[in-house]
């Protein structure tokens, strides 16, 4: 019986853990360049409409799928040169996206009228039929898209020169720029990657997981992946565990009630907010942020 | 014009800049300057600050352009406009501030600004290849923020090295090093040009790595090329003639001030340098002050040592003494521990070592605000870092050291602080609209006697004034000078840490030169000449 509760409950966890994921693997490789990109509530919502937008009138939730994460992109090209170009202050830039796209998809969604759209289940035969685990074999198929992302993201920053460049940029830009890196270029790059994530993130959590769009349907979850992020302590490993604790915590949450535990809903909201305050808290003397995180560079005579 | 110049007097120079200049807004940085490296060559580039030696590197290697001028590689016109194109045409270069990225690996700082793919091991073994080939051993998957000084240096040799520059220039390569280090960095550099033809530029302000290191010497002086000579047929005196010697501004001022300009020069000055110098006032400007006896010295600095996060020594045992109604100043090349000690005596450090005693009596540097409370005014190198807050008002920066005397338990008192900017404005003649306008509004001449209004206000025993007329147009230095001797008349203690020559001259009774954060030796200014100024500046007893 708790078999079945427990693959319940870890499916629920896997599908909520999803969208963060898709996220958090742009939000990484931003901030490893040195973008603290608040904005990612943005992308998410705006390619979480955007997939619904384009899927219903498609016909096809993976068209909208694949819409979601270009939105997400243009999103993520507004914000890149407002703050990598003509240097606005990014939060400002952020703080003004997030507002705008919950305005715009709010009003968009009152005077327009989408179809439900999802995308199909894909069960991985054999596999799926393993008791318990075998939930993680029975997935919308984007989740399976992870299987990539997340090893190409840290193959991205790890391995290839354009990595060790934005890991550069993102640590001292004043270096990086005499050995000869485009500084906000390589910044510019880091978020259209982001962008592209998290629309796609976001276009999971609503032809993926619901099929339809509601007002502020990521509801603090791209800010979820910031705190991801610095819980990972700024590594794509600790920052997937941390996006699966959350997301657990998340599917706790809904199933609490059926379980038959009285717990506080609201408090279980507010715990990966907490666990993040607290691993920043323990960490405020472990330097391994970023140096240039939220710094922005201008070339200037020194 | 790629081959407009064949010549026919020698070999064609592996490097030839031609009339490059470079100004930045009104200042010239670069007047038409023109270099020639032949291959293994050692060309020393000998300068002051802002002489212009980091801009002509920095168009060299195409951080900057130039406004005018070009750059021949082997006889052809190359262009540089970015460091990819400076690294194509084989130009390399060791900047004096490492361009290493710290959390990064040694390889992978090997790599970075390289285009193509990154092969790991392939970039390992150059480095060990290129470490063993010049002595340079280090660890290629270390951590660079794990090494010290030294071994960041031979990561950056590496880095340049690695790329097979024909011309590598090393800005300051010593000024973090040990003797030891810097010993074996010559041999390195050695090696690289006589073994293998490569032209280096090296730049330093010391004169004994100038004469023992480099072939041909180029000195710069405002911009200017003012002097070019091989090695072998100069000398250290000479050398440090030309680097720090040069016309004197301030005559006029002097004058203009009612100064005695002295009749004979010569008194006070070798005879070679008669037409520069002449500024100096017969008779210092304060009265002299037995400084050697002790306990008599208002400020005292006794074996000050400061080390630098990175382990670099800052002050190195910093003995330093002025007495009361003296001006002393503080003079070297900028980065010998200038900053270092002005943070000090402003308050923002401790020493590692060492004390700091005001009257007498030490001061415990680790409580904030206890000098300013011990009598010591500071007058900030930069006032707009640490001097004063630009958007607040003229009244407002007048009293903001002293806020206690100006407020009641909770509200400041208005009036008494507009009394006493006003009468803060009227003496210290400061050109203001109104006390409620904002500084930035002033300029920054009055921007200045606003922060030496308010710390001559506190009554001071010790003023520290860092490089005060910094930035400041001839009237307001002038004006500056007479307060400064003004405020040393009414009994302060000045402490003048400057690197202009003439303010040094102009002001001081004595001059303490400071390089690599000790003092060489303390000179009255009567027997200063720009000559012994500039061996002890360039490190070595005069």
């Amino acid at each position: 019986m708790w078999l079945d509760d427990g693959g319940t409950v870890l499916s629920s966890a896997l599908r909520l853990t999803a969208p963060l994921a898709f996220a958090a693997c742009g939000e990484y490789l931003a901030e490893r360049a040195g973008t603290l990109n608040i904005s990612v509530e943005g992308m998410m919502l705006s390619g979480a409409f955007g997939a619904i937008a384009v899927g219903s009138a498609t016909g096809s939730p993976s068209v909208g799928l694949f819409a979601g994460a270009l939105i997400g992109l243009v999103v993520a090209l507004v914000h890149a040169n407002l703050s990598h170009r003509i240097q606005i202050n990014t939060f400002v830039v952020g703080l003004v996206i997030n507002t705008l796209v919950l305005g715009v998809t709010s009003f968009l969604t009152q005077i327009m009228e989408f179809s439900r759209t999802q995308v199909a289940v894909l069960r991985i035969p054999g596999l799926a039929d393993i008791p318990m685990l075998g939930v993680v074999f029975d997935q919308r198929w984007p989740f399976y898209l992870l299987v990539g992302v997340v090893p190409l993201t840290w193959y991205l920053v790890n391995r290839t020169r354009w990595g060790l460049e934005l890991r550069a940029v993102g640590e001292n830009p004043q270096a990086a720029d005499v050995s000869g890196i485009k500084v906000n270029l390589r910044r510019r790059q880091a978020l259209m990657w982001c962008g592209l994530l998290s629309g796609l993130g976001g276009a999971y959590l609503s032809v993926g997981l619901v099929g339809s769009f509601n007002n502020n349907m990521t509801a603090g979850r791209g800010f979820i992946v910031i705190a991801a992020v610095i819980f990972g302590a700024w590594r794509l490993k600790g920052t997937m565990l941390a996006c699966f604790l959350f997301g657990a915590a998340d599917a706790l949450r809904l199933a609490l009630p059926s379980l038959g535990v009285e717990l506080n809903a609201q408090l279980l909201v507010a715990a990966p907010y907490l666990l993040a305050l607290t691993v920043m808290v323990l960490m405020a003397k472990s330097q391994r942020e970023p140096r240039a995180l939220a710094k922005p560079f201008e070339r200037g005579l020194v | 014009m790629s081959h407009d110049r064949a010549r026919t007097d020698g070999p064609v120079p592996a490097l030839e800049l031609r009339g490059i200049s470079k100004r930045y807004g009104p200042v010239v940085a670069c007047d038409a300057v023109d270099l020639t490296v032949q291959r293994g060559e050692v060309h020393g580039l000998l300068g002051e600050n802002g002489a212009g030696k980091s801009t002509l590197m920095k168009v060299l290697m195409g951080l900057v352009q130039a406004d005018a001028g070009d750059v021949h590689r082997d006889g052809v016109a190359v262009d540089v406009r970015t460091p990819q194109q400076a690294a194509e045409h084989g130009l390399g270069m060791v900047h004096q501030h490492f361009s290493l990225i710290e959390p990064l690996t040694v390889w992978e700082n090997v790599a970075l600004g390289e285009p193509g793919r990154i092969d790991r091991d392939a970039i390992c073994a150059d480095v060990e290849a290129v470490g063993a080939r010049y002595g340079l051993t280090i660890e290629p998957t270390a951590t660079v923020e794990r090494l010290s000084a030294g071994e960041r240096q031979r990561v950056e040799l590496i880095k340049a090295l690695r790329r097979d520059p024909k011309v590598l220039v090393l800005d300051e390569p010593t000024s973090v090093l040990t003797i030891a280090e810097s010993a074996a960095l010559f041999e390195v550099l050695r090696t690289s040009v006589a073994a293998e033809g490569r032209g280096v530029i090296l730049i330093s302000h010391k004169l004994a790595e100038i004469t023992a290191a480099t072939d041909v010497v180029s000195v710069l002086r405002r911009g200017r090329l003012a002097f070019h000579c091989r090695t072998a047929d100069t000398s250290a005196p000479e050398l440090a003639r030309q680097m720090v010697g040069r016309d004197v501004s301030l005559r006029a001022e002097g004058a203009a001030l009612g100064l005695v300009v002295t009749d004979d020069p010569a008194k006070h000055l070798t005879p070679v340098l008669q037409g520069g110098l002449d500024a100096v006032p017969a008779e210092p400007p304060a009265p002299e002050a037995p400084a050697d006896v002790p306990g008599t010295a208002a400020l005292a600095l006794h074996g000050l040592c400061v080390a630098g996060p990175d382990g670099r020594i800052l002050l190195d045992s910093l003995d330093l003494e002025v007495a009361t109604g003296e001006i002393v100043a503080l003079y070297g090349v900028e980065g010998n521990g200038q900053a270092t000690l002005g943070d000090l005596l402003s308050g923002l450090m401790a020493p590692d070592t060492g004390e700091v005693r005001v009257d007498g009596r030490a001061v415990s540097l680790d409580r904030p605000g206890a000098l300013h409370e011990a009598g010591v005014g500071v007058i900030p190198e930069d006032r707009h870092r640490s001097g004063v807050v630009l958007d607040l008002s003229v009244a407002d920066n007048l009293v903001m050291t002293d806020l206690r005397r100006f407020s009641g338990r909770f509200l400041m008192r208005r009036a008494q602080i507009r009394a006493q900017a006003e009468e803060l404005v009227e003496r210290f003649a400061i050109r203001t609209p109104s006390v409620d306008a904002p500084l930035r509004t002033l300029s920054g001449g009055n921007q200045q006697r606003v922060v030496l209004a308010r710390e001559l206000s506190a009554n001071p025993t010790v003023l520290v004034a860092a490089q005060p007329t910094h930035g400041l147009d001839v009237g307001a230095i002038e004006d500056m000078y007479a307060r400064l001797r003004e405020a040393a008349a009414a009994g302060v203690a000045v402490l003048l840490i400057s690197t202009e020559l003439e303010e040094v001259m102009a002001l001081a009774s004595r001059i303490a030169v400071i390089s690599s954060g000790r003092i060489t030796g303390v000179l009255d200014v009567a027997d200063a000449s720009p000559q012994r100024l500039g061996m002890l500046v360039g490190g070595e007893a005069a």
